[in-house]
């Protein structure tokens, strides 16, 4: 690995700095445990990092073949700004997840699980800043309208939970178990788009990814390797820990984590610019079919610490026996195992948005019932969230023929920063933006 | 009709494989210990998730070599790869399969600026010691050394 190492002007070292005091207040409890929990790890740097030696050529595209482009005056203004997009959602989802984490790390019932969320929120805030470094190293008032790289900073980091671009970054964490199963299921979602974006033709956005993405690999053995051992202590018994408690917030982010991956239909212009390799179905199916292997995992886990003398091969018949008569056998019941929800269970944008779908892909056609039934498949915090009335509210209005789910992709409200770019302000509120439904990015 | 065998695709590590790890482990050692392989594909995949492969058969994983790269340690200074834990599933040895393995994590380490690769085994295991061996491994002049410590008898209550 040969990688460059950059940090930002120091008044924008300063802000994110002082961003971290305020979000990441166990930061300086991470650097100074570090060598408890990570020995032998490199220290963690607050820097942008820059491989080397990645490919100089276009490899998808309008432009493949072509050099890849160093400066956004060289990509054409539709280019930029569809660039200056996906950087900037990016860049709000780093930010968003070290919001989200906060509210409940301290809930963390070990030390291990606590730290390991503590190093992913540090590499997080580490990803915003390499974006900030892609968005003030380089010129992009053509794309943006004339807006200057300090203000796009200043907005990114004056966005809270509610305010930030993708809705998985606006929801509340109702427990630590949100904390893991967003980094199991969303932080997956991520490394979809950094692995994607490895061949961008903007050659410093592609530089990024590599380091990001060896950092990402982290992140998903936190969420994952946790739910493992959850998954055993549930087993065996435990009160602290049940798999219908990990279900509902598998419910909660599997939805939105495919949403992430924009509209199913969409995509075409990030592989016609050259900046992704993939189609936005073509990614989420991939997703889909790794999520399900992750909960496979985790269920033979659960299966082989209830069963303990059996093989791998008898846990490996007994899960399949389950899923297939969903039923009960030696006192496991299929509802004791985790399951994949279907893919258009509580959507609200993409292609399945607003239709009314259980987890096991029944079809509601009445709200009520509906929401009553979301109300069995989530958890009560999380019901009780303003989310859920929000969403609630527009799924009637859709149902009712008052909004089209397009129009209703569009209404739902966000919670906006109104005054004051520094976190101390509390000035918020949920307005409607008439904003586009979709980028399809 | 000429015998095919499934084509071997060798891929970094990632979390979705401990439990086929841990089960390739069962089969070689007879001791189930997911514990064991969760905590070291945490440290491995914190480490960097391209200094460890893992070999797949039609979308399963048949086997996997964990390594690193560490520099500073028994007064090496200069960064060199270190391979500590590798294993095929029985039903898959004879296919080449660690030498795959093998080779991606050494393609890495050379990425890395490592001038050599290290490891440590049992003479006592001559399987492991002819593998190694075959793929090109010389015995070292950095000898492994231990002494058994004895534990105190337990205080008399």
């Amino acid at each position: 690995m040969n990688v460059e190492t950059v940090t930002l002007e120091k008044k924008y070292h300063d802000a994110v700095e002082h961003w971290r005091r305020h979000w990441l207040p166990d930061y300086d409890s991470l650097l100074e445990n570090w060598e408890k929990h990570f020995p032998q790890d490199e220290r963690f740097c607050l820097c942008a990092k820059m491989e080397c030696g990645t490919s100089d050529t276009v490899s998808v595209g309008e432009h493949a073949g072509e050099k890849k482009r160093t400066n956004p005056s060289e990509l054409t203004e539709e280019e930029a700004r569809h660039l200056l997009a996906i950087i900037r959602a990016q860049a709000s989802t780093e930010f968003g997840s070290i919001q989200q984490h906060t509210g409940t790390l301290a809930r963390a019932q070990n030390d291990e699980d606590r730290y390991w969320v503590l190093r992913v929120m540090a590499e997080e805030l580490r990803h915003g800043y390499q974006m900030f470094h892609l968005l003030l190293s380089q010129d992009w008032s053509k794309a943006s309208g004339g807006v200057e790289g300090r203000q796009m900073v200043e907005e990114i980091l004056s966005m809270g939970t509610g305010s930030h671009v993708l809705d998985a970054f606006n929801l509340e964490y109702d427990s630590f178990i949100d904390n893991i199963c967003f980094a199991a299921l969303i932080d997956r979602v991520g490394k979809y788009q950094l692995t994607m974006q490895k061949i961008c033709a903007y050659r410093p956005m592609a530089d990024s990814m590599p380091p990001m993405l060896r950092e990402e690999a982290f992140h998903l053995a936190a969420g994952v390797i946790p739910m493992r051992r959850w998954a055993r202590r549930a087993a065996e018994g435990d009160p602290f820990i049940t798999m219908p408690a990990i279900q509902k917030s598998i419910n909660k982010w599997f939805p939105r984590g495919l949403e992430m991956f924009g509209d199913e239909r969409g995509g075409d212009k990030n592989m016609r610019f050259g900046f992704k390799d993939m189609k936005n179905r073509e990614a989420q199916d991939l997703y889909i079919e790794e999520v399900r292997r992750m909960i496979r995992d985790i269920n033979l886990r659960f299966l082989r610490a209830r069963f303990p003398g059996e093989s791998p091969e008898k846990a490996e018949n007994r899960l399949e026996s389950l899923e297939r008569d969903r039923g009960r056998r030696d006192g496991v019941a299929h509802e004791d195992l985790l399951r994949l929800p279907d893919h258009r269970f509580f959507r609200r944008k993409g292609e399945p948005a607003w239709s009314m779908v259980g987890v096991d892909g029944e079809v509601f056609d009445d709200v009520d019932t509906y929401l009553r039934y979301l109300g069995t498949q989530l958890a009560d915090g999380y019901m009780a969230a303003r989310d859920l009335t929000l969403y609630a509210d527009t799924l009637r209005k859709v149902v009712a023929g008052e909004l089209t789910a397009d129009e209703a992709v569009r209404k739902m409200p966000r919670l906006k920063r109104v005054g004051g770019n520094c976190p101390c302000s509390k000035s918020v509120r949920w307005v409607v933006e008439e904003a586009p439904a979709s980028s399809g990015a | 009709m000429p015998d095919v065998q499934p084509q071997v695709r060798v891929r970094p590590l990632d979390e979705l494989d401990i439990g086929r790890i841990t089960e390739i482990d069962e089969r070689i050692t007879g001791i189930y210990r997911p514990e064991v392989w969760e905590r070291r594909v945490g440290y491995y995949l914190r480490r960097d998730p391209d200094s460890s492969q893992v070999a797949e058969v039609e979308g399963r994983v048949v086997g996997f070599m964990l390594g690193d790269v560490r520099a500073g340690e028994f007064g090496i200074e200069s960064p060199s790869g270190w391979i500590e834990r590798f294993g095929i599933d029985p039903d898959f040895r004879g296919r080449d399969i660690g030498r795959q393995l093998f080779e991606a994590i050494l393609r890495h380490f050379r990425g890395c600026g490592t001038g050599a690769v290290r490891t440590l085994v049992d003479d006592r295991d001559a399987a492991v010691a002819g593998f190694l061996g075959a793929l090109g491994f010389t015995p070292s002049s950095l000898k492994a050394l231990e002494m058994q410590i004895a534990q105190p008898p337990p205080e008399p209550r």
